[in-house]
């Protein structure tokens, strides 16, 4: 009896603590919403106010005022739409190489992937910029989506993936019926990596939705900037209306948890998965 | 969570076709593109010029598209980087006064107004300001929006309290030494004990230095930044932090501290009236202008400028000589305070006017005299960037409590180090 | 942090475990797919061997599969790696002639001491937020190991932080840790203690950016450890259970040093992504002012090595002297993996 009652003792401890931490990670958006539906005076104000008031529209139509939303929210999407169906893309396909092909050379390149992985973005992003003058591409998302669509991380996992669950007998089959290496890859290959696609376009879309240094360097064009660009511009051009400022970070953040948690299950498998291959 | 296949193949086409088309398009309007002569871009920062006008303007002249962006963030960055090429550099462009002279260098990089008709305008501007954006082979880059002239912005409420005097006149010639003013503060203090006289000492240094003909380098490019000039600045300006009344404040709490009474007093140019007014609405009426201690002092002011891709600088100059004439400052002074650099606007209802914000006061009995007397000191290009660790050193001692001298000897010699690095002498 | 959203469920092979070969190759995966492993396919390998141009040309298919990538890669990653070092030995503004200046760069470097604070205040954030960060992971992993109740709702909760935007989260840590009606200075008011000026003292500046990245971080290496500890066979706990030992015993004999392989892997992606953080300081002390000498906020306490970067090749439009603190700080992080990575090591090979 004792005893039962200090491992439950114990077990509600344990629950206590994760709770704690629950409350951690989920406040922000709690506090976030508190701020967006305030006035900056209710924010200002001592003792703050803790629950959310009916102020959102007013500070929605600030928000509108002082920043193109809609067209900043289209450019994200265009930005992590096209990254993630490029890579999508180009990683299956040359992860189906590298999986189940010998080839010349192989091994060079793979580990080249291997070893360019480590390299940090900023190293190379002056040059890039200057290619970016160059071609003609500052200012467009073009300059985002076109260096975002070569992602080592997307072939490794692919190639992991499609090693271990495309069957070699499916291969076979369809190289007995003379299927060629891109048949077989579209009618063999992208049927069985579903799931992993899957993953790999979340994770993708995910980085790209919120990419911070690459547009703030590329994006020179003041009306073709991404969410993050003309959030912090917002932020540090009329830091004085945090009302007006929280509502435009709760918009940019609410679908994007949103989505997320609908997919979680999933993913945090898929993502742990990844971590410690 | 799937994805099937044919939608995936219709969306792998559909972008491949997008990209394609927006590249061949991409690499048309490179050449050609915007480049049009009656689409022009025009860019500014919030606050840099009077969106009315800004708005007339579009209407005035109405077989021109004017498409204008207020720019956010960094505008010295965003412009450096938008100038870079063709297709993303604007036809218009303000450039805030404390980047102008690092642009000259760069001249080539934007169109001589003198050529473009700014020759005749020039007598009715004053002279210093058009000297800033003139190289030294006379081409003139910018055409100035508005000037800086200094002045002490303070709280007649907080001042009644600790009974000091309350008119501007009095206030002012009470304030004439920055001594006096530093008297004042610790009066202030005593009596309203939350009330503190400056906001940080940074905005003090920038003060002083501005009320001198020398900067931190001078014409033949020689660093000077170690001199009196420089050094009696910096003691002056440390002095509010050791008698305790500084604010210290040096982030974004600005906006808060302006309207609950924490600061007694700003130093600010003509411009900044507005950002007072946009951070503290509650508190209309009860700040004065006085003039600034110790002598005339010009900070900021800006220019409008014409970048040499500019699709048709004829027509972009008179856009900008539209803007700036002296009628349509004056509505600029109004809308944003921004203090005229044509001085036929000064005799304007707009500018002789009282200033609700301010009580009702005619600040262009302080403003005017002091736009006058401003002294016209050199600003080499690389001015800003030396003398930047001077503001970051007199930070430090705010936030670090760094020892005042170390902290010179500091900013000595970083600022000469960064002054090596720009190639200055 | 880096732009990666999620800090890179990495790849590659610092945690190879036995089951997984040099170049990742494969374990077999039970859980999921067919999972067969049949001897790797040669097509037509069959029959005499062809000259290497034929073996080369034959494998177009292959070739064509993985080129958008190496093509992508040598034109946007590797060409300008290269080309940043030879930037640094260039005196060059982005708009008139480059001039090369030699090691010139490197000794401005070398003399500069705002780069060799940035460099202080990037360890001393990174030191501020992973240690506690992985401290806290690992006690959060061992928690939600223990319990089998909504163990799903754990761990999607934890997770969350890392998939939010850092910029948004700066602007909110701005808003919540402001000086003067913040709300963590409003409860410290509300229990009677001063309030504490975060956004002003050189300090709490770094307090404040390694608190948000433990934030955003914590849960996800919480979400690591946890599939770590759950491949842990739970034989092994009962067998030391059999011989008596402790909860406290059996953490640190079993779990620590069948966890040692993941907690490397967490260091040393801790130590990339933390030594990269950018956006945290440049959201939260960004201004619009043309030239902002407290970059990093006051003091310059938040300026991190690549926010000076930024503001060298970017602001400064000096991208001589930026490609030089760009290169000198990559082979410092790298010397810091290196030695990380020896310092675990070292400790795995003690019996």
């Amino acid at each position: 009896m004792n005893g039962m009652n200090r491992t439950r003792l114990r077990g509600l401890g344990v629950h206590v603590i994760l709770m704690a931490g629950v409350v951690i990670s989920v406040f922000p958006f709690y506090w976030i919403v508190v701020m967006a539906t305030n006035t900056s005076q209710d924010i200002y104000r001592y003792p703050p106010k803790l629950w959310f008031g009916d102020n959102l529209l007013t500070n929605l139509r600030h928000l509108f005022a002082r920043m193109d939303f809609f067209g900043s929210l289209a450019n994200t999407m265009i930005v992590a739409v096209c990254t993630t169906v490029l890579v999508l893309f180009f990683d299956s396909l040359a992860a189906f190489a590298f999986a189940k092909y010998e080839f010349p050379g192989k091994k060079f390149f793979f580990g080249v992937l291997l070893s360019m992985y480590i390299l940090p973005t900023q190293l190379a992003i002056i040059p890039q910029y200057e290619i970016m003058v160059q071609l003609g591409w500052l200012g467009t998302l073009k300059a985002l989506v076109v260096p975002a669509a070569a992602n080592a991380f997307g072939i490794f996992w692919m190639r992991q993936y499609t090693s271990t669950s495309v069957p070699d007998e499916l291969l076979d089959a369809a190289r007995i019926e003379g299927a060629g290496f891109f048949r077989q890859y579209w009618h063999v290959v992208l049927p069985c990596v579903r799931p992993a696609l899957a993953f790999l376009g979340i994770y993708t879309f995910i980085g790209a939705w919120n990419d911070y240094i690459l547009p703030l360097v590329m994006l020179v064009n003041p009306d073709k900037l991404t969410l993050q660009v003309a959030l912090a511009q917002l932020y540090a051009g009329h830091s004085t209306d945090y009302s007006m400022v929280m509502s435009g970070v709760l918009l940019s953040v609410i679908p994007l948890v949103l989505v997320f948690t609908f997919f979680a299950r999933g993913f945090i498998a898929d993502a742990t998965k990844g971590a410690l291959r | 969570m799937d994805l099937s296949r044919r939608r995936f193949l219709q969306a792998a086409v559909l972008t491949a076709a997008a990209a394609g088309a927006t590249a061949a398009c991409g690499g048309g309007s490179a050449s050609s593109g915007s480049k049009d002569s009656k689409n022009l871009t025009f860019w500014y920062w919030a606050g840099g010029l009077s969106d009315k006008v800004v708005a007339d303007a579009k209407t005035h002249f109405s077989d021109i598209t004017l498409k204008t962006s207020v720019v956010g963030g960094d505008f010295k960055t965003k412009l450096l980087t938008g100038l870079r090429a063709a297709q993303t550099a604007p036809d218009i462009t303000g450039i805030k006064g404390e980047d102008i002279a690092s642009f000259l260098p760069n001249a080539n990089r934007f169109v001589d107004l003198n050529t473009v008709g700014a020759k005749k305008l020039t007598p009715d501007y004053l002279a210093w300001k058009l000297k800033q954006a003139t190289t030294q082979d006379g081409k003139l880059i910018g055409f100035p929006i508005d000037i800086g002239p200094c002045a002490t912005f303070y709280r007649e409420d907080l001042f009644a309290k600790a009974g000091l005097p309350t008119d501007p006149v009095k206030v002012s010639a009470e304030l004439s030494t920055w001594d006096d003013y530093f008297k004042v503060g610790v009066e202030l203090h005593k009596a309203v004990p939350k009330t503190y006289l400056v906001n940080n000492i940074g905005s003090v240094f920038s003060m002083i230095v501005g009320q001198g003909t020398r900067r931190f380098i001078d014409e033949d490019n020689t660093f000077i930044g170690d001199q009196d000039h420089i050094r009696t600045a910096w003691t002056t300006a440390v002095k509010p932090y050791t008698l305790g009344i500084d604010a210290k404040i040096n982030d974004n709490t600005w906006n808060a501290a302006i309207g609950n009474g924490t600061l007694g007093t700003e130093l600010g140019a003509a411009w900044h009236a507005l950002d007072i007014s946009n951070a503290a609405p509650g508190t209309k009426g009860q700040w004065r202008v006085a003039s600034l201690p110790g002598g005339a002092s010009n900070l900021g002011g800006s220019f409008l400028a014409i970048p040499a891709t500019s699709g048709n600088p004829e027509e972009a100059f008179k856009i900008i000589s539209w803007i700036l004439s002296p009628e349509n400052q004056a509505r600029g002074f109004t809308d944003a305070a921004l203090f005229p650099t044509a001085p036929a606007a000064y005799k304007l209802p707009a500018l002789t006017g009282g200033d609700a914000f301010f009580g009702g006061q005619k600040t262009i009995e302080i403003f005017g005299p002091a736009a006058e007397k401003i002294p016209a000191a050199y600003e080499a290009p690389a001015d800003a960037a030396v003398s930047a660790p001077y503001y970051a050193e007199l930070t430090s001692i705010e936030a670090k409590g760094k020892d005042p001298d170390q902290a010179w000897k500091d900013a000595v010699s970083q600022a000469k180090q960064i002054a090596q690095r720009q190639g200055v002498k | 942090m880096s732009s990666s959203p999620v800090a890179g469920p990495a790849p590659t092979g610092p945690t190879s475990g036995p089951g997984t070969g040099p170049l990742g190759q494969a374990a077999p995966d039970p859980s999921r797919g067919p999972g067969r492993r049949a001897p790797r396919i040669r097509p037509v390998s069959a029959g005499p061997r062809p000259g290497p141009r034929r073996r080369v040309l034959r494998h177009w298919p292959q070739y064509l599969a993985i080129s958008p990538y190496y093509l992508l890669f040598s034109v946007f990653m590797l060409f300008p790696v290269l080309y940043t070092v030879y930037l640094a030995f260039q005196k060059w503004d982005g708009i008139g002639e480059m001039q090369f200046v030699g090691f010139q760069q490197f000794r401005f470097l070398w003399d500069d001491p705002v780069f060799w604070m940035s460099i202080r205040n990037t360890l001393v954030i990174w030191v501020l937020s992973t240690v506690p960060m992985l401290f806290m992971a690992l006690v959060l992993a061992v928690l939600v190991n223990s319990t089998k109740r909504f163990t799903a709702f754990y761990r999607v909760c934890l997770f969350i932080p890392s998939i939010t935007s850092l910029v948004a989260i700066a602007i909110f840590f701005g808003a919540v840790f402001s000086n003067n009606f913040g709300l963590i200075n409003a409860i410290l008011r509300g229990l009677h203690l001063s309030a504490v000026p975060w956004m002003s003292n050189e300090w709490t500046i770094k307090l404040v950016i390694a608190t948000l990245m433990t934030w955003q971080w914590t849960g996800y290496n919480a979400i690591i450890y946890l599939a770590g500890l759950q491949a842990i066979p739970s034989e092994l706990y009962e067998a030391a259970r059999m011989d008596g030992a402790g909860p406290v015993r059996i953490f640190f004999s079993i779990t620590i040093p069948l966890l040692r392989p993941i907690i490397l892997f967490t260091v040393v992606i801790s130590t990339v992504t933390g030594l990269q953080s950018f956006t945290e300081p440049q959201v939260l002390f960004g201004s619009d002012a043309a030239t902002n000498p407290n970059s990093g906020g006051p003091g310059q306490a938040g300026l991190t090595t690549l926010l000076y970067f930024y503001h060298q090749a970017f602001d400064n439009n000096d991208f001589g002297y930026g490609a030089a603190i760009v290169w000198a700080f990559f082979l410092l992080i790298l010397l810091i993996v290196l030695v990380n990575w020896r310092l675990v090591q070292r400790k795995e090979r003690r019996p």
